[in-house]
């Protein structure tokens, strides 16, 4: 299997793997290791924006970069209903193989999963812990 | 270069066989059709057949005139399995193989079945291992053959072949066919011995070039008064190899096999201790990271194969981690962008993520402590890293 540039530089660095807690922090998770692929991320929302994203993710190298990208991209951002790019224009920007298309549909549904209790969210009123 | 950990796969061409190789390709004396037994040259080249074919004759105890030439194990297995169900056919049409065997004798199987042939896939144990009970109980009336790999590619178990041998001449209608592509250096192999009637072998697995084999037809006649096997043969275009084999020889090619076996045959006990001790090396590294489970028999098998399952970590993963690093084989086939688990170690019970999960290390004459340590840091290094970031170790 062969990689792209970026695919490589986010699935080597993964800079971002790991969890949040505390105050403002919403987690969502998708998929299931024993199909293959499991993506989580964890948003903290300070002052209507994204402070810090984290993402753990079980699956090839593709999900980890393109999950790894997506909370490197949210910092700074205000949480939005919807991934930062469309699926297909992720599988465009990582190569990903038109088969591998279900993946990046999971690490949609974690990113949704984690970002749309965060939209409307008011400092003091949410706390993920463990 | 990464540290070469593959040699299941193939191996490097021995410097005194690409040595002798470029001779003959070179010679002014040497390039003759060794078909050609009107002129000298012919003669020259025929003679350096005969002696490779006696090379490797003597280095897997058979006689010199049971080998034919083939490009390789899967043109071997090919002609043992269509040609023993060619000529048999209209005394029986099933044959006994298992699921662990090579694609390269499972998909002329396959095609069989396609044709109306029956065949049965016998299931090993989780070690890998097939009882030779389970051959007994799987032969009928109607079997031609059996095909059943001596030394197994991916989990390098050795099958007790000698019994099913045993077996077979006791049916009296059933052939045995042993795909011995992985056995030769490795482990004693004595074709007189086994009871086997066709053994297919490899030159590239064993430090010799790639695109020549050979199957082994055994020419005994006294086996349990049913005769000597006999085959159709699948290629026809000027009757070489006792017109089992149609084709202008390859001499350079046939001269690299018969030197490289020769010199497997050399192989020491020491050697091969040195070998084994490198595998236990590896696998004490490896059993060290925890969540590591050995697949196949350690203790029937030949040490230069070690294969293991990784949990905690998705194989395609794996793979891309160590590879700038390390060469070794995946239990993923990935031909497609979707990898697909090893079916043998899928049919040893092992689950869909650790049969992705897998690497299989073969090693080599070459291979050494220090490969073997880099192996293991490079293994621990992405297992450490992938497992933190999948969450099923805690994040640093």
């Amino acid at each position: 299997m062969n990689y792209n540039d970026l695919t490589r530089k986010y699935f080597e660095s993964a800079a971002n793997a790991g969890e949040l807690q505390g105050p403002g922090v919403f987690r969502g998770a998708a998929g299931d290791h024993a199909q293959g692929t499991w993506v989580q991320f964890d948003l903290q929302i300070k002052a209507g924006t994204v402070a810090a994203a984290r993402f753990l993710a079980f699956g090839c190298p593709h999900t980890i970069a393109v999950a790894a990208w997506l909370a490197d991209q949210a910092v700074g951002g205000r949480p939005q209903p919807v991934l930062q790019e469309s699926v297909q224009a992720l599988r465009e920007r990582f190569a990903v193989p038109v088969e591998k298309t279900g993946r990046l549909l999971v690490i949609e549904d974690a990113w949704l999963a984690a970002v749309l209790p965060a939209i409307d969210y008011r400092e003091g009123t949410h706390i993920v812990t463990g | 270069m990464p540290v070469y950990l593959d040699h299941a796969a193939t191996t490097p061409v021995e410097p005194r066989v690409a040595a002798r190789m470029a001779e003959v390709l070179s010679s002014e004396t040497e390039f003759g059709n060794p078909a050609s037994s009107s002129h000298g040259y012919g003669d020259v080249a025929a003679a350096l057949v005969e002696t490779a074919r006696a090379q490797v004759a003597a280095a897997v105890g058979a006689a010199v005139h049971e080998i034919v030439w083939t490009s390789g194990a899967t043109e071997a297995n090919n002609l043992a399995i269509f040609g023993v169900a060619q000529y048999y056919r209209e005394r029986g049409r099933h044959i006994v193989t298992a699921r662990t065997e090579h694609k390269a004798v499972l998909d002329p199987c396959r095609e069989l079945e396609r044709r109306g042939w029956q065949i049965s896939y016998l299931v090993p144990d989780r070690e890998g291992l097939l009882d030779p009970s389970q051959v007994a109980a799987a032969l009928r009336p109607d079997t031609v053959l059996v095909s059943l790999m001596h030394v197994n590619n991916e989990i390098g178990v050795v099958q007790d072949i000698a019994a099913i041998g045993a077996i077979c001449a006791r049916h009296g209608g059933a052939w045995l066919h042993v795909d011995a592509a992985q056995s030769v250096g490795k482990c004693p192999l004595h074709f007189a011995s086994l009871g086997a009637d066709l053994m297919s072998l490899s030159s590239h697995k064993v430090y010799g070039p790639k695109g020549v084999g050979a199957l082994v037809i055994s020419q005994r006649a006294d086996l349990g008064g049913r005769g000597r096997v006999q085959l159709s043969a699948q290629q026809f275009g000027g009757g070489q190899e006792r017109a089992l084999r149609a084709g202008t020889l390859p001499t350079h090619q046939v001269i690299g096999m018969g030197l490289a076996f020769e010199l497997a045959s050399k192989i020491s006990s020491v050697e091969t201790a040195r070998v084994a001790h490198l595998r236990q090396r590896l696998w004490h590294g490896l059993a060290a990271l925890g969540g590591v489970l050995r697949n196949g028999s350690a203790t029937r098998s030949v040490p230069h194969i070690l294969n293991v399952s990784f949990e905690g970590v998705e194989g395609e993963s794996l793979i891309a981690a160590i590879r700038p690093y390390l060469a070794v084989s995946t239990g993923s086939a990935c031909t497609s962008a979707a990898a697909e688990p090893s079916y043998v170690l899928r049919a040893l019970g092992r689950g869909e993520r650790l049969s992705e999960s897998s690497l299989r290390f073969g090693l080599g004459r070459t291979t050494t402590e220090e490969d073997i340590d880099a192996a293991v840091a490079t293994v621990s290094q992405a297992l450490n890293r992938l497992r933190q970031v999948a969450g099923t170790t805690p994040v640093a």
